[in-house]
């Protein structure tokens, strides 16, 4: 089955990110030139090419390495084990060549402080690869604090007023998050016992399945989840810190990190409380209503801003919805979606905030208003921000396009029909801004502004003397990926790692795994739902450019839906203030009580 | 099944939240969020208490003493690193931002607005 000389290779995805941060950490302040960079760089290059040989041995069958060689002994599981099924070593994979592509375009950004920039950065991709492979409960919270603190450094790495403040929010907020993690971690080992997976399952499914201490549990669990995973309405910091952080860094936060939060509730769901009646009932409810809510609201917010940075975490919110609705539709096909989705949006993403950092380093602002025309000198940046403006808007190409094909396959067997026209609307939104802001930039179009004119704006630049075509190649890199360049069959292959990781990720720990799950080729969805949201998005953008030229009577008409209370109180509602969005989780968290009851009532 | 620790852990994560929202001086709030820390600890050492019981500490005793749960005590112990380092940094951005700023009340602390 598996290569012995590949189980050895387990541990390293986690472990060569931090043994390279220590040494930088230790040597940095030695290093001459670009050699940090260089280190940094070939450490998740290496736990890359881990990761993708990890993928290809895990084809069939998942690899369970115990940390220390604690292995379950008599019924009692003491030790932590990292189960690397193909789902996540290609998730792993994913991660580590957005570190690498982030690491180049970063080249020669932070020469002045060291190497504390690259240490940072490691840690925090040693923590995504923790948190993507480990299969125990308080593992999970350790991986998660881990990159939450990098994260919250990272962000406030500037030390000017706007980084700072965002920073804040974002540790406030994640902070509140990891508290009701460790609630719903002491809330579920009293029922089960144990922390391992597959060990806590089998008591959930047991003694758990009818009592509200496991609902409980699965919520907190849930809630802290979700704020990382930036859902509504627990997303407000999410807009503050992807914004004011340096762009090499929103690149990992929108691509990377966010993401993984909606796969790591994926997982806790399917390995843990699947069993759950109630739990089942709260995911096909209330999480695929969020999900849906999410995707709106994060496009239409999207379509309200100027400050390009502020813009994509908006459209980051709004495809964290879309891999939401995956994850509550369940089911292999929904699953392989969410993988496909999570890497092309991820590749997507991350080449636009690589393009918004060309611009704050070329041109001096990211200001979409300000830059009118001003992009004109670095054009290539504009073709790639077109590129994936189309492929962020729905275009029928590119891995971002199949994965969404998946999910919306998964939904038409569904009966509620909005599922599909949320993630139409919210596409095209988010593309539709994009497009607006490219041809505003690098073409002039777009003199007269419309609502994005009152969005939240900052003066901002980032070190201006690095070579240009260094910041274009990683950007062009990731954007030949997310067109699926030598991905033929990424479909096949996302079914068939989400058939293996529903049938054996819960109980590899424990015992032997039974046969796959067999996933027949799904359905699509409606064949032409990529050419509706490709001609919504351009649509978007059109109107938006074009306001100098259309009649008067159809402006002051979508103005009047524009400019409504309703649409205000979107921007209302994201006012900075971190006590505010601490209210807002307290109503979220009285939502899922609410609904809990509910469920558990009905169930 | 003693409910007196989770009444204790539900107030203290309640009044640490309501401080939280309500708090105009970053350092009383991080003050309020280490309280809602101390919800959680209590949470996790009250999973593992057994009544009657020892520490988990068998140097001088038989094996067999009936002791409380190492595995949450060792949980509580990470849970208190944590807690440390994010206090740690969020009192030096706190430092920070006042350099920056000159006020350190959340309500006028608004990233990208002036």
């Amino acid at each position: 089955m598996i290569d012995p000389a590949a189980a050895t290779l387990a541990p390293l995805p986690v472990a060569v990110p931090l043994l390279a941060g220590a040494l930088l950490l230790l040597v940095g302040k030695f290093l001459p030139g670009r050699l940090a960079d260089a280190l940094a760089t070939s450490a998740a290059l290496l736990t890359l090419v881990i990761d993708a040989r990890l993928a290809a041995q895990t084809g069939q069958g998942p690899l369970v390495y115990w940390m220390g060689h604690w292995q379950p002994q008599g019924g009692l599981t003491l030790g932590i084990a990292l189960v690397i099924g193909q789902a996540q070593a290609m998730l792993g994979a994913f991660m580590a060549l957005l570190f690498a592509a982030s690491f180049v375009f970063a080249w020669g950004y932070f020469e002045d402080i060291r190497a504390f920039f690259h240490v940072l950065m490691l840690i925090l991709l040693g923590a995504l690869q923790g948190f993507c492979l480990t299969h125990d409960l308080f593992n999970l919270f350790v991986w998660f604090e881990v990159m939450s603190v990098a994260a919250f450094a990272l962000t406030a790495y500037r030390l000017e007023a706007d980084p700072l403040e965002g920073a804040l929010n974002f540790t406030v907020t994640n902070s509140i998050g990891s508290f009701l993690i460790l609630g719903g971690i002491a809330l579920a080992y009293s029922l089960g016992n144990a922390l391992d997976f597959g060990a806590l399952a089998g008591t959930l499914a047991h003694r758990g399945a009818t009592d509200p201490v496991a609902v409980a549990a699965f919520c907190m669990i849930a809630i802290g989840l979700l704020i990382k995973g930036a859902a509504l309405p627990f997303h407000f910091w999410l807009a503050d810190a992807h914004a004011v952080a340096p762009s090499p860094v929103s690149v990992i936060f929108s691509g990377a990190m966010v993401p993984l939060a909606l796969f790591g509730l994926g997982k806790i769901y399917w390995d843990l409380f699947e069993p759950v009646p109630a739990v089942q009932l709260l995911m096909r409810t209330l999480f695929l209503a969020l999900g849906i809510t999410t995707t709106v609201i994060g496009g239409l917010a999207c379509l309200r801003q100027r400050h390009l940075k502020r813009l994509l975490a908006f459209s980051t919110v709004s495809h964290g919805g879309i891999l939401l609705i995956g994850i509550a539709l369940s089911g292999p096909v929904a699953l392989g979606g969410v993988l496909l989705y999570f890497i092309g949006h991820g590749l997507v993403k991350g080449a636009l905030f690589m393009v918004a950092g060309i611009l704050l380093a070329s041109a001096g602002g990211v200001d979409e208003l300000w830059l009118r025309g001003r992009g004109r000198p670095v054009w290539p940046a504009g073709i790639l921000m077109t590129l994936a403006g189309v492929m962020l808007g729905g275009a029928p190409f590119g891995l971002m396009d199949s994965g969404s094909r998946l999910i919306g396959a998964a939904a038409a067997g569904r009966p509620e029909k909005w599922i599909l026209m949320a993630m139409v609307l919210g596409t095209a939104c988010t593309g539709g801004a994009v497009l607006r802001g490219a041809g505003r930039i690098f073409l002039g179009l777009g003199a007269m502004a419309g609502e994005e004119a009152r969005g939240p704006t900052d003066e901002e630049s980032e070190k201006p003397d690095r070579p240009l075509w260094l910041m274009m190649l990683p950007t062009a890199v990731l954007l030949v990926a997310a067109v699926g360049v030598g991905m033929p069959h990424a479909d096949a292959m996302v079914l068939h790692a989400a058939a293996r990781f529903l049938a054996w990720d819960r109980s590899a720990s424990v015992g032997p795994v039974g046969p796959p799950l067999t996933v027949g080729a799904p359905q699509s969805a409606h064949p032409f739902m990529p050419w509706l949201t490709l001609a919504l998005t351009v649509l978007i953008a059109a109107h938006d450019l074009g306001r100098s030229r259309w009649p008067k009577t159809w402006l002051r008409a979508t103005d009047r839906v524009l400019c409504s209370s309703w649409f205000t109180a979107i921007d209302r509602t994201h006012d900075g203030v971190v006590g505010d969005y601490v209210l807002w989780i307290l109503l979220g968290t009285a939502l899922f009580s609410v609904s809990s009851a509910v469920a558990l009532y009905a169930g | 099944m003693n409910y007196l620790p989770w009444v204790t852990a539900a107030w203290l994560f309640a009044v640490g939240i309501y401080g939280v929202m309500t708090s105009r001086h970053y350092v009383h709030l991080i003050g309020c969020l280490t309280v809602m820390q101390s919800a959680t600890y209590i949470a996790l050492l009250s999973v593992g208490y057994r009544f009657g019981s020892v520490a988990p500490i068998f140097y001088a005793r038989s094996d067999s003493t009936p002791a409380v749960d190492p595995v949450l005590q060792a949980m509580v112990l990470t849970d208190i690193v944590v807690g440390a380092t994010v206090t740690a940094l969020l009192l030096a951005l706190t430092l920070q931002v006042h350099k920056k700023r000159g006020t350190v009340n959340p309500e006028r602390l608004r990233p990208l607005r002036p």
